[in-house]
């Protein structure tokens, strides 16, 4: 948080003298107000030399940080002078403290207006630009009258600085800007100037302008419309040529808004725009690019020629240009194969690796040659993808493994690749072992018919190789899946559960409790001992999923053996296709925004970035360093954020429509959060789940014979707390100052410490893995933030179909796993249910 | 809204702030903490070039010893901020004479000031080309001891010059002697596998330009590419002349060029800027001719001892000779004595990259050099991790070679004035990413 030390700034040898030496920042300080208000008078020669030497000093203190506000008045003292240097370093001083100096700031005021009516339009620009800087409200008054004049300024450098002071002062004080009538001359300017740059700087500040003014006036948002009207769309393009190429962007942006009337109007823009594919900005291509896709989403088979055409440019801005560029580009192209993998599919051989690429890129690579592996292309792409699995770049080896798995997944020349990943399994490496297991475990889901050639390789390692829980569970549900293949199946698993107490995984835990039932039906004789451990140490586990399903297990088998059999092993049927973890409508979402950040994210951008529903977090100075950013996607009401997102989603089938194709109605059914849960959930979570729940709760008195046959003697009635019968309304709103508001005026119902299990610190890398966590429990963040070791969260929850709230602060401590609780409650009387309910779902996290 | 940056850093290695430059409000002044703590103090640092942090986005590239950071608190646009880093950094580039670097930065930090105050506006790029900006920011500016106030005033009609249409070139330009220099220089992308297969190989190129013209001169320059010869061929209705034609898979050019009469004529025509300049690039992907072969064999004998035998072969005309050739070959990290024997050049074993490094200074076409090393390592008790061979990588410059085949047919100049002018050619190949497996 602090400034860097300065002690640890030592001067290089190359610097002018006096440059950036710190020895004791507040005697220099003073020091330099001396020397400054000594010159400030003199009009000796060589002044101005001395001058810039103490000038620089100034910036350079205020650049690392340090507070030198306090020279302020000596400063403008000492800026009447011709030298332009002096006046910029100047300005530039000005501009950054004049916010918390308003009353100096007006000592400036008068030299910057003098500036402004200099004879040099260099002069006039910068003092303009300066002026409309200061940023400070009381201030603006000052502004109006230089930048009117500025705007029509016969040189194009003074008006190009006084379109942006425009759009500076709307910030600063909106009415004042829309009082003066600025918006309407930009709008003039922007169709009437000669120079482009001003015609640019225009239409990004009316962009801005009407955009926020859109929400309030009719007007406002009617202009807007215009924006992207015929006539100024063809005024703008076709002057396209002469704009820089920054507005040559902002241009293409623009267009790809505009909604032509037919298809020779496409066509005609594609026709002018041609050539921009050409460009040597790669930000342009892209750009013209978007407008491409966008302009030709209904038709269909121009839609092709366009995939057609725009493959080479991107190709080539993936090999030419900075790693970071390439991976903004491999981002889009990533976007667009998922939509059309066929048309890069015989273009693999670009997305092989290099040795020394970066991970982010290579990273990226890999899931281009996952998306494009067709029929013609697995074999080469699979041998390529083996090289990277010998990587020494351990997270892009394990990549590069799943990548492989991706691609038998779907469907392609699966006898290969079950061979390679047989390879993987004897390479003995405990990251290949452990990724290949995992893998293989999902083929079988699909591919059952190769059980008999996997399992003979699995069988062959040892437990003891596989550390990692994922590979774990993967190996032991195959071992409890295959048991009746697999020799001495049992009695590894019998092993395994000796060290239940060594095991810390609790999906291990739960993997292996499922896999010795499995395993006990089919060969009851060699399980009987290990499942009667099993259970026992499950029953006592201390987590809370391990020990229900320990529980249930007992309670079946006591209650029928065979409805036990059924339960645990169902005949199964083959997974035919993995879900996809993303709607179809999210992805259009973020193809609306293509050449976008959304891209990047694989969110749309309401998702990262909401302002309209940024609530002013008044607060936000108790909640410390939190970040308003996350609190804003939360407090969005879920209400809102479902019709905002219909709103939203329909923009590429609206489109779609008005221009005459079919409307793909499908229903509007998106998720909340876009990351819907992996859908690899374990197959024995899901057993568990499809078996009735009737069957539990039924059995007090059935059997006891199955007691007797495992020899435990486990207590009938288990000590377990009842759970709380407390509904948590799933679909709570609570605006960040009603929160803030609450937590004011409820006292603390409840205050105490939990512990965190350790799987859940070590998923909490992130607030934001918590937060998602929680919110599947119906607990919503209002506000998180921190990092390691300490973080802090806000939590609200409302009972189900009544309006009391809960409202709770969490400080976690990752280093100690503690969590302290605070809890504020409309309803003081189920405070406590809530806490159970609350300390329940945080002890979740992490294991499922 | 393309940009629209909040703030820009400039920080070195250790994080301290170098430059920082807010444009707009709507970001925290603690943004430079965020990226402190948030990035460069955890692993994340080089896993992504994109992070969001709160509510801002952080776009971020490592310059030398430089990191530039752009914070942007809307849905930005990616590629233009990079590609705008990129542009900036060419320019400081070219203000400095060469290096940029944390030595440079803290030497100019009133001239970068002054051009970030230029480039960028409330967040929105501005004008970034240097011919432009060096008429009314000059060096001088900052460095000279007397200044007086005629020489700081910019030239007069520089503003105008600032925004105009050919923004590319100012008027009135008088050489005594009318040069033009054109650089053809390719770099050859090669993957190839431990059998001799090319997995992937690729040729990108780019037409350098150095012009020092008078006037406001036309240029005209004719490639033997395929699409140019038939278009040519076409409109003289003439059968195209035989001889080696290349396919360009994509072309992209300096703003100069008029695209619209390429795409018509498919000939490159344009007024050139001053100076030096980067006239196209383009990339080939079909028959390239590679102007190295590597033959590596490598065998493991026994768990302490190597063989490392490669054969690098020249495959370009015996009279052209190749410069500057490294090749680097791999070897384990626990090696321990090496000895070789090479054919030409020199190598040696560098254990800082865990690489024998054999260079030929010079080395001429349709010649095969080898070299036998003996590799003799420690023995590990950890013997189960078998050795992940690296690739063999290679660097070289072949001068008047080019890896695709293009050449120069013609390059034109006009101007109204009628002066002659010399026009000198070069071409070279360099090595891009060279890769063989072994």
């Amino acid at each position: 948080m602090a400034p860097p030390a300065q002690s640890q700034r030592s001067p290089s040898p190359s610097q002018p003298s006096g440059v950036l030496i710190m020895v004791n920042s507040k005697s220099e300080v003073s020091d330099l107000k001396l020397q400054l208000r000594q010159l400030a008078g003199s009009r000796a020669p060589g002044v101005d030399d001395s001058k810039r030497e103490l000038f620089k000093k100034v910036i350079s203190y205020m650049t690392i940080g340090i507070d030198v506000s306090s020279l302020f008045g000596e400063m403008v003292m000492c800026s009447a002078t011709s030298d332009i240097v002096l006046k910029k370093m100047c300005y530039l001083y000005v501009g950054n403290y004049a916010k918390v100096n308003p009353d100096l700031a007006l000592l400036t005021i008068n030299f910057l207006q003098r500036d402004c009516r200099d004879e040099d339009p260099m002069i006039r620009g910068l003092a303009l630009r300066s002026l409309c800087s200061l940023r400070v409200a009381n201030l603006v008054e000052y502004l109006v009258g230089p930048l009117g004049s500025g705007l029509k300024d016969n040189n194009s450098y003074v008006r190009m600085v006084a379109v942006m002071g425009v759009l500076k002062l709307y910030h600063i004080s909106a009415s004042t800007c829309i009082d003066a009538d600025f918006p309407s001359i930009l709008k003039h300017l922007m169709l009437h100037d000669s120079d482009t740059q001003v015609v640019a700087n225009c239409l990004s500040a009316l962009q801005e302008i009407w955009s926020a003014e859109a929400s309030t006036s009719e007007e406002a948002s009617r202009e807007r419309e215009a924006l992207i009207s015929k006539p100024v769309i063809y005024y703008l393009l076709n002057r396209i040529k002469e704009f820089s190429e920054w507005a040559q962007c902002l241009v293409l942006e623009l267009v790809t808004k505009y909604v032509p009337s037919d298809s020779s109007e496409i066509f005609d823009i594609m026709n002018l725009l041609e050539d921009r594919l050409q460009h040597a900005n790669g930000a342009v291509v892209l750009a013209t690019i978007r407008v491409f896709l966008q302009l030709t989403l209904s038709m269909t088979d121009v839609h092709q020629q366009v995939y057609e055409r725009i493959k080479a440019p991107l190709l080539t801005l993936v090999s030419s240009g900075s790693p970071e560029q390439s991976y903004a580009v491999l981002s889009h192209l990533h976007l667009l194969v998922m939509r059309a993998p066929y048309v890069f599919s015989s273009d693999y051989k670009h997305f092989y690796c290099q040795y020394n690429e970066p991970s982010y890129v290579k990273r990226l690579k890999l899931e281009m040659l996952t998306a494009v592996a067709n029929e013609s292309n697995t074999y080469e792409i699979v041998t390529e993808l083996c090289e990277y699995a010998a990587n020494v770049d351990i997270p892009i080896a394990r990549e590069s493994i799943r990548a492989v798995g991706k691609i038998a997944l779907q469907q392609y020349d699966v006898n290969a690749i079950v061979d390679r990943l047989l390879q993987f399994l004897e390479m003995e490496k405990d990251y290949v072992t452990a990724e290949a297991l995992v893998l293989v475990k999902d083929l079988l889901r699909k591919y059952p018919q190769w059980s008999h050639d996997c399992i003979a390789v699995v069988g062959n390692i040892s437990s003891k190789n596989v550390q990692e829980p994922k590979a774990k569970a993967a190996l032991i549900w195959m071992l409890g899946e295959y048991s009746q293949d697999m020799q001495d199946a049992p009695y590894v698993l019998e092993s395994l559960v000796e060290n239940w107490d060594e095991e810390h995984s609790a999906e291990v835990r739960l993997h292996l409790l499922t896999a010795v039932m499995k395993c006990f039906f089919k060969r009851p004789p060699e399980t009987q001992s290990a499942l009667g451990a099993a259970l026992a140490g499950g029953i006592a586990d201390f987590h809370q999923d391990v020990h229900d399903r320990a529980l249930f297990y007992y309670r079946i088998l006591r209650y029928n053996v065979s409805v036990a059999e059924r339960v645990v092993n169902p005949p199964k049927q083959a997974v035919s296709v993995f879900a996809d973890t993303q709607s179809s409508e999210i992805k259009d979402r973020i193809f609306d925004e293509f050449n976008s950040l959304s891209v990047l994210y694989q969110k749309p951008s309401y998702m990262f970035t909401d302002k309209e529903h940024r609530g002013p977090l008044e607060f936000a100075d108790e909640l410390g360093n939190l970040s308003i950013g996350e609190a804003a996607n939360n407090v969005v009401p879920t209400q809102m954020v479902e019709e905002n997102d219909k709103d939203l989603l329909l923009t590429t089938s609206e489109k779609e429509e008005t221009k005459g194709s079919r409307n793909n109605g499908s229903a509007y059914t998106v998720p909340y959060d876009g990351s819907s849960t992996s859908v690899f959930a374990s197959q024995a979570q899901i057993e568990s789940a499809v078996s009735n729940p009737t069957l539990a709760g039924h059995s007090p008195q059935a059997s006891f014979a199955i007691d007797d046959l495992l020899g435990l003697g486990i207590p009938a009635t288990p000590a377990v707390p009842s759970p709380p019968q407390l509904k948590l309304n799933t679909k709570a709103a609570l605006d960040p100052s009603t929160f803030q508001q609450k937590w004011r005026q409820l006292p603390v119902a409840l205050s105490q410490e939990i512990s965190v299990n350790p799987q859940g610190v070590a998923a909490l890398t992130a607030p934001q893995a918590l937060l998602r966590h929680m919110q599947s429990h119906s607990i919503h963040c209002i506000a998180s933030g921190g990092q390691s070791p300490n973080f802090k969260f806000f939590f609200f929850a409302q009972k189900f179909e009544e309006s009391s709230n809960y409202l709770v602060e969490c400080v976690i401590n990752t280093s100690s796993a503690k969590a302290q609780v605070k809890i504020k409650a409309d309803d003081q009387n189920t405070s406590q249910d809530f806490s159970t309910l609350f300390e329940s779902a945080l002890s979740k996290f992490g294991t499922s | 809204m393309p940009v629209a940056a909040s703030a820009i850093y400039f920080l070195n290695l250790r994080g301290d702030v170098l430059i920082n430059r807010l444009y707009r409000d709507d970001v925290g002044g603690n943004m430079v903490d965020a990226f402190r703590m948030h990035i460069m103090q955890t692993k994340e640092l080089g896993t992504c070039p994109v992070r969001q942090i709160g509510g801002c986005s952080f776009f971020y590239m490592r310059i030398s010893n430089v990191y530039i950071v752009i914070v942007v608190s809307s849905n930005a646009n990616v590629a233009c901020a990079f590609k705008f880093v990129v542009e900036a950094v060419a320019l400081f580039k070219s203000y400095f004479g060469g290096a940029f670097d944390e030595d440079a930065i803290r030497n100019n930090f009133v001239l970068i000031y002054e051009l970030l105050d230029e480039i960028m506006d409330f967040g929105y790029p501005q004008n970034l080309s240097p011919e432009i900006l060096k008429l009314y920011i000059t060096q001088e500016g900052v460095r000279s001891p007397f200044s007086s106030k005629p020489s700081d005033k910019p030239v007069p009609n520089a503003t105008l010059q600032v925004t105009g249409a050919v923004g590319w070139r100012r008027e009135g330009l008088v050489y005594k002697k009318n040069e033009v220099f054109l650089d053809i220089v390719e770099s050859v992308n090669l993957l190839m596998s431990s059998k001799g297969s090319v997995l992937r190989c690729d040729v990108t190129g780019k037409i350098l330009m150095k012009c020092f013209l008078s006037g406001m001169p036309d240029l005209k320059l004719g490639l033997n590419d395929k699409i140019g010869l038939e278009k040519e061929s076409q409109l003289k209705s003439r059968p195209s002349k035989s001889g080696k034609t290349i396919e360009l898979d994509d072309v992209t050019f300096h703003q100069c060029v008029n695209l619209t009469r390429f795409n018509s004529e498919k000939t490159v025509s344009f007024v050139p800027p001053d100076g030096e300049f980067e006239l196209m690039k383009y990339r080939i992907t079909e028959g390239v001719n590679l102007p190295f072969r590597v033959l590596p064999t490598i065998k493991e004998l026994g768990r302490t001892r190597m063989e490392v035998n490669v054969k690098v072969k020249s495959v370009f005309g015996a009279k052209m000779f190749a410069l500057g050739v490294v090749i680097k070959i791999p070897v384990p990290k626990q090696t321990a004595k090496t000895s070789f024997q090479v054919t030409s050049g020199r190598a040696k074993y560098q254990a800082a990259i865990d690489c024998l490094v054999w260079k030929i200074r010079k080395f001429p076409g349709q010649t095969e050099p080898t070299l036998s090393a003996e590799v003799e390592l420690i023995s590990t008790m950890a013997e189960k991790k078998s050795w992940t061979r690296p690739p063999i990588q290679m660097e070289f410059q072949v001068p008047m070679f080019t890896a695709s085949g293009l050449r120069v047919r013609f390059l034109k100049v006009w101007e109204k004035s009628g002066y002659n002018t010399v026009e000198w050619v070069r071409y070279i190949t360099k090595a891009g990413s060279y890769e063989i497996r072994c």
